[in-house]
């Protein structure tokens, strides 16, 4: 790892008053140090805002609840009232990596981090991501790599708890010394490689992303997540679903169906959701909809439903299982599944 | 290549990048119909990192702990060593580290407390594990100057209390350990499992010890002395212990 | 035995006294076979020197039982020092610059720029690189450094004042390349316009763990090999059969992924160099390092007291050994150089792939009357990828022919790895055996007695035959309906009885009543110092607790390198004979204090007492204390096993419950039942804490690990722990370990190693039977993960076998 040098801010304005000069901000630097560790980034100035504890913690109100970004991912996994209301959020935050991972990692870190591509995480791939032309993992080792909407890149969302949050309509609060607070929906704050290659999110430079809004859930939410790896002790999903299912009985009136290990950028499957829409949940629909998801119309490229890459047509496999049972782990109507890591 | 049609077809790509790769791969062209011509870094000319350490090396220079300019609640560290005071096993340890020390280094090499075992270094493997404020963390992937103003408790400090006692009592029971490199760190996690979770049952032990890698697979024993040290009844995988 | 000498009256067990043979031999009668199953007495003919027989365990007091680790306390509480764990005074800390190409010949290396940061003490050029195959006609490849075969080779260290300053400092090192073609993919560098990973013929030299390669066979391109072995006809043994079954199997590249990384603290000082390293084998140590500084062993002290696990992988100094101690030289201070888990992922070894084809045939009886296999395997830049020890010797009764060859890749050397080959050439014969079961309409069990000569095993399989998972399997594939599917099938093992005579130990009793053994050999997680502790008591009649065990150093009796399981076999009689005659030497030393002949003493009980009731027992301390020197004791070395022919191999049955999730294709295995033999178990519970061990990496590399190198690129992308897949807590099945004793009647002790053959060799195929008992379908390349599952099963129909 490199030298740098550590800017330690203990409140919000101190930080963002030190967001300049290349500056590269550190919460509890689970993803940073790994990438510095490889040698892919080199800030010589990292702004430490581990210690602002204004942005901890989980805060309930009646329009819904406001999660600090510094919160950690076993804090939001292990609270009551998010696993009731939010359990797709619970479930997702609760199978990241490993315990002590989670122990450590933050929820703005989480939604934050960087690619985990393994061309992106060495330092010797300079590739597409990097600033440079070619993407390696077209032609490379590409069996965890996406299968839908990937355009240039075929790299996942990393992003566990964003499939939670677009699942459940969240916002995130970015704010800047120079232009104060602003709200960006989930499904607004990734940019996809295609739009432009080297910017990941949304934020600015000067920004700070500083809380998680989630709206309350409608009268009769039920939701879940499952992902699905090689193996169930720390793995990256392989395959992964969240369900949000507004239920009115045994009918649904609403669904959102998420899949974070699918493409670049955390995508809805709206062909699945509408498939469930007005409908009762039902193994067939359920196992319908998980069907549907892979003929998904193109978000943010050209490509029509599930394009495999040289090594993972097995995911254009898994996915609809994964949708399916997840929707009836959401609907009651199936425990939580053994295969999965959760 | 039998996937979708590339959105750009890395073959455009100019053929002369100017970076020196004279590495062409005839296999790779034969079999996936592309030439893979991206730039490995540093390949053909220098294994030396490129932009890397500009300027005068700050070792030896104390750094100055705070600058003037910086307003409240803002404090500057580094790039070279700063003193850090840290609250080890109950009790204070000022060390002086530049601020890109991990917690486990500065352990290991600044406070000679070898126990917290560094294997992957990239928090994958949970060897290093110790407690802040008594959370089961990964010591690597944690800089040491964030350790300041929270309890640090390794397996030394472990090893005088009740609790170290009772679970590295049950390990021994149950031989729970082969080559022992990772067993500090399970110690660590199963006995930080048993203050969150006094009578925790096997699926909890395997779900805490989820991080924990231990290559010679003394994980049934593990399981076995965690329940052990609880008090819970065996399970099935003490069978042959 | 060299420091004493015994009289003969106090030398031989009373039961085989009058049965001397005239050349200083004696002939006794030994327990052989299986307590409850096979158990009998054997005459076997011996040295008069050695000590009495030992009974079986149930009537032993510390052996055979399974008193706790004796170094438990200290790797429980942190307090064991590892190599990585060795801080001296002035001691530097070097960093290797690793090649970043996978095939190049190194034009320079300038360490200019990183000599002079401030901080760095000394900066060395490897010339002279270990571990690789080499060229037998050095002069086809003329270079000042040695050419760079795989990315992640150590080209130049650094050594700098703190572990950060001599990262910064490898980096700064600029090593120039003229970059060569390469090839890393085992098929691709098969073809005849491969580039090529050696211009010429090249060996590699096993280790004393295994590994490397046959040294006289042919060198095509990247072929290395075949190494061809026959027994019988085949020709005439196809001929005959009535049934034959030819399969493919492919298998991958496994990395040790030991926890502690490969290196050492190396402190050369004028007149000794004194090395703390991690490793199986001090003596290897000392070896290699003598060998290459070309000093005296006398001048060379190698030193573990505790290591983080090998696996087969950690044998001589290797290249951090030499560089280490030539910085140590260079610079005047003890230098730590341990790898990161990159470097150890790159460079210091792997389980070679594999790519059998077996054809096996048989009458309709089951007899086996031909097999043949034909295999290739990448070690990478190395050799030792065969993988015919199953085929030659599990089923001794057909013909044989194996054509094993190397490809040559540019890729890391392998070396040995827990069982070298036979993981991979189990999963394909055991699997082939299973098929041939299918195809006769046999029972796995059955046919196996009819084929199996290894009387151990018949007894496993009888016990797997009675076992509840083993009646819980459905007698035909592919019965269950829903999207679960439940199997249950069986792998053998086979290994063999490797004995090191480089085991000696000594023991000394004090004046004080402590008593301790010495010896070079090192524990890498067996337990070893408990056993050598358990063996003490038994002759001394002391507690373990109370014996200190001093070993892992070359300044005792040589010890064996721990690698082919030949550990305990060959040490502990050695620990016996030594501690025996100590115990002698201890009598006869207070025999006249207490006015008593030596045959009257007895050693028991923590007391010395009289046979003969001349005295009441006084305790060991204070009959310690009427010594007439302040201390005795005695060396002894491992003599030959009394009748080796008899036992050469041995092994085990394991068998394995899986469910595959047939819409996820994911293979969960639930219960594990692995049933051993090693001879005289010394203690059960950490000889089962082994066995644990190896099914649980068994399972590892069937299921999930994989190294996997870009082909374009000729770079591991998952070299790390993160992307390298190795199963953890929640993947491990309900472990049953049966563990029977199994006497051969070989030595003092009758003991045999368990790290190879107790689980990694068997399981594998035990889950690749499993799944297809399971569904139906037949799974021939490993890792069996999703994605590859998910392909067997979509391609059913093409399944050849019919169930």
């Amino acid at each position: 790892m490199n030298q740098f040098v550590l800017v330690d801010c203990t409140t919000v304005d101190g930080a963002l008053s030190q967001l300049k000069d290349g500056s590269v901000v550190k919460a509890a630097g689970v993803d940073l140090l790994d990438r510095m560790k490889n040698g892919t980034t080199t800030p010589s100035r990292l702004v430490n805002i581990r210690n602002i504890s204004a942005l901890r913690g989980i805060h309930p109100s009646p329009e819904g609840v406001t999660i600090g970004a510094l919160t950690t991912l076993t804090e939001i996994s292990e609270h009551p009232l998010l696993q009731s209301h939010y359990t797709i959020l619970t479930d997702a935050c609760g199978t990241v990596a490993t315990p002590h991972i989670r122990n450590m990692a933050t929820l703005g870190g989480n939604l934050l981090q960087e690619l985990q591509c393994w061309y992106f995480r060495s330092e010797e791939y300079e590739c597409l991501r990097k600033g440079k032309e070619i993407c390696f993992a077209f032609s490379g080792l590409n069996q965890y790599h996406a299968i839908m909407d990937y355009g240039t890149c075929p790299s996942v969302a990393p992003s566990t708890s964003a499939v939670a949050l677009l699942g459940l309509n969240a916002s995130v609060e970015l704010t800047s010394a120079k232009r104060g607070k602003r709200m960006v929906a989930i499904k607004d704050l990734y940019v996809h490689p295609d739009a432009n290659p080297t910017k990941f999110t949304v934020l600015e430079p000067d920004e700070l992303l500083t809380a998680v809004m989630i709206p309350q859930p409608a009268k009769g939410t039920r939701s879940a997540y499952q992902k699905y790896g090689e193996k169930q002790s720390n793995d990256w999903a392989i395959a992964d679903a969240g369900v949000v299912l507004e239920m009115d009985g045994n009918v649904c009136r609403k669904a959102a169906i998420v899949m974070g290990s699918a493409s670049p950028v955390v995508r809805h499957a709206p062909e699945a959701e509408a498939m469930l829409a007005g409908k009762p949940i039902t193994e067939e629909i359920a196992r319908a909809a998980g069907k549907a998801a892979m003929q998904g119309a193109p978000l943010q490229t050209a490509m029509q439903g599930a394009q495999p890459l040289s090594m993972n047509a097995y995911k254009v496999q898994m996915f609809p299982i994964a949708i399916y049972r997840t929707i009836l782990l959401a609907a009651g109507q199936m425990g939580r599944d053994p295969s999965a890591a959760s | 290549m039998s996937g979708p049609k590339l959105p750009h077809d890395s073959s455009d790509l100019p053929q002369d990048s100017g970076v020196a790769q004279t590495a062409e791969n005839k296999l790779g062209k034969g079999t996936t119909g592309i030439t893979r011509r991206g730039f490995l870094k540093g390949a053909g000319v220098t294994a030396a990192g490129t932009a890397l350490l500009e300027g005068a090396r700050a070792f030896g220079r104390e750094a100055a702990a705070t600058r003037g300019e910086h307003p409240e609640g803002v404090r500057e560290f580094g790039p070279g060593p700063v003193a850090v005071t840290l609250q080890v096993n109950g009790k204070e340890r000022v060390i002086h580290i530049e601020p890109r020390t991990t917690l486990a280094d500065a352990l290991r090499l600044e406070m000679a407390m070898t126990g917290t075992k560094v294997v992957c270094d990239r928090g994958a493997c949970s060897a290093c594990t110790l407690l802040m404020d008594d959370i089961p963390i990964n010591s690597c992937m944690t800089l040491a100057i964030d350790a300041v103003g929270h309890q640090v408790t390794t397996i030394e400090g472990l090893t005088e209390s009740s609790e170290g006692h009772s679970m590295q009592a049950a390990f021994l029971k149950h031989d729970a350990m082969q080559c022992g490199f990772c067993t500090p760190g399970m110690v660590m996690t199963c006995s930080a499992l048993l203050k969150k979770n006094p009578k925790p049952t096997e699926d909890d032990v395997r779900l805490a010890t989820a991080g924990n890698l231990c290559r010679c697979g003394t994980y049934p024993r593990i399981f076995a002395a965690t329940l052990e040290a609880a008090g819970v009844s065996d399970s099935e995988s003490t069978h042959n212990a | 035995m060299a420091t004493t000498k015994i009289p003969s009256s106090t030398g031989v067990s009373p039961d085989a006294a009058q049965d001397m043979a005239g050349d200083g031999m004696k002939t006794v009668m030994m327990p052989v076979g299986v307590p409850g199953y096979t158990l009998r007495q054997e005459p076997r003919t011996m040295p008069a020197t050695q000590p009495p027989v030992l009974p079986i365990n149930a009537d032993l007091k510390f052996i055979g039982k399974s008193p706790e680790r004796w170094d438990g306390p200290a790797k429980v509480s942190g307090r064991a020092r590892y190599t990585a764990d060795i801080q001296l005074p002035g001691m530097l800390y070097a960093k290797f610059v690793d090649a970043t190409v996978p095939h190049a010949k190194v034009i320079s290396v300038d360490t200019s720029e990183a000599e002079k940061v401030a901080g760095v003490k000394g900066v060395f050029v490897i010339e002279n690189l270990l571990g690789s195959a080499k060229l037998l006609n050095p002069s086809l490849e003329v270079s000042k450094y040695p050419i760079v075969r795989y990315a992640g080779q150590p080209i130049a260290a650094v050594a700098a004042t703190n572990p950060q300053i001599a990262e910064d400092a490898a980096k700064l090192v600029k090593v120039k390349y003229d970059v060569m073609p390469f090839v890393v993919d085992m098929d691709q560098a098969r073809r005849a316009d491969a580039p090529m990973v050696f211009p010429g013929p090249a060996n590699q030299a096993g280790t004393a763990g295994g590994g490397g390669g046959a040294a006289d066979v042919p060198q095509t391109g990247n072929i290395h090999g075949p190494s061809v072995h026959t027994r019988g006809d085949i020709e005439q043994g196809f001929k005959d059969a009535d049934v034959v079954v030819e399969e493919h199997y492919t298998t991958q590249v496994q990395v040790h992924n030991a926890l502690e990384s490969h290196g050492v603290v190396a402190d050369w000082k004028p007149d000794l160099l004194t090395v703390w390293a991690s490793t199986q084998g001090t003596a290897s140590v000392r070896e290699g390092l003598a060998g290459f500084f070309n000093l005296p062993k006398s001048q060379v002290r190698v030193i573990t007291e505790f290591m983080g696990g090998g696996f087969g992988a950690k044998f001589g100094p290797g290249n951090p050994g030499v560089v280490a101690a030539a910085l140590s030289k260079q610079t005047n201070a003890p230098v730590r150089l341990m790898l990161d888990r990159k470097e150890e992922q790159l460079s210091v070894g792997n389980r070679p792939s594999s790519d059998q084809t077996l054809r096996i045939g048989a009458k309709k009886d089951g007899t086996l009357t031909a097999i043949h296999l034909v295999s290739y395997g990448t070690a990478g830049c190395g050799t030792g990828a065969g993988c015919a020890g199953p085929a030659t010797n599990m089923y001794k009764y057909a013909s044989l022919r194996t054509e094993e060859s190397d490809i040559f890749t540019n890729a890391g050397p392998a070396t040995a790895f827990r069982a070298p080959g036979h993981p991979q050439g189990a999963f394909a014969l055991e699997q082939t055996i299973d098929e041939l079961a299918n195809r006769l309409g046999m029972d796995p069990l059955d046919l196996r007695d009819k084929i199996d000569e290894n009387s151990a095993r018949r007894v496993e399989r009888e016990i797997v035959r009675n076992s509840a998972i083993w009646k819980s399997r459905h007698a035909t594939p592919n019965v269950d309906h829903g999207h679960i599917k439940r199997g249950v099938g069986v792998g053998q093992a086979v290994w063999y009885r490797n004995i090191s005579m480089d085991s000696a130990a000594e023991v000394r009793v004090h004046q004080d009543g402590s008593v301790e053994v010495l010896s070079a050999v090192q524990d890498i997680g067996g337990g070893l110092k408990t056993v050598m502790a358990q063996i003490l008591s038994e002759q001394f009649g002391v507690p373990p607790q109370q014996v200190s065990v001093k070993i892992g150093d070359t300044n005792y009796p040589v010890g064996p390198n721990s690698g082919g399981s030949v550990t305990t076999a060959s040490l502990t009689p050695a620990v016996r004979d030594a501690a025996w005659n100590a115990a002698q030497n201890f009598l006869a030393s207070i025999a006249p204090a207490l006015g008593a002949q030596p045959d009257d003493l007895v050693l028991a009980n923590g007391e010395v007492s009289s046979k003969s009731g001349k005295f009441q027992p006084i305790s060991f301390r204070s009959a310690a204390a009427k010594m007439n020197t302040s201390e005795v004791s005695a060396q002894a070395r491992r003599i030959p096993d009394y009748d080796r022919k008899a036992y050469e191999t041995y092994g085990g049955v394991d068998v394995a419950e899986v469910e595959v999730d047939m819409e996820i294709g994911l293979i969960r295995v639930k219960r594990i039942l692995a049933v051993h033999d090693c001879g005289r178990p010394m203690n059960p519970k950490q000889t089962m804490n082994q066995i644990n061990g190896g099914v649980i990496q068994g399972m590892s590399y069937a299921l999930y690990e994989n190294r996997l190198i870009d082909s374009d690129y000729g770079l591991m992308v998952n070299a790390n722990l993160d992307r390298y897949q190795i199963a953890g807590s929640r993947e491990i099945p309900q472990i049953e370990v049966q563990l029977i004793q199994s006497y051969i009647g070989q030595s003092s002790t009758d003991a045999s190693g368990i790290g190879e053959p107790g689980g990694i060799i068997g399981t594998p195929a035990a889950i690749a039977n499993a799944f297809y008992n399971a569904t139906g379908v037949r799974i021939r390349s490993l890792p069996m993960t999703p994605a590859v599952v998910l392909a067997a099963l979509a391609n059913t129909s093409q399944q050849k076998e019919t169930a």
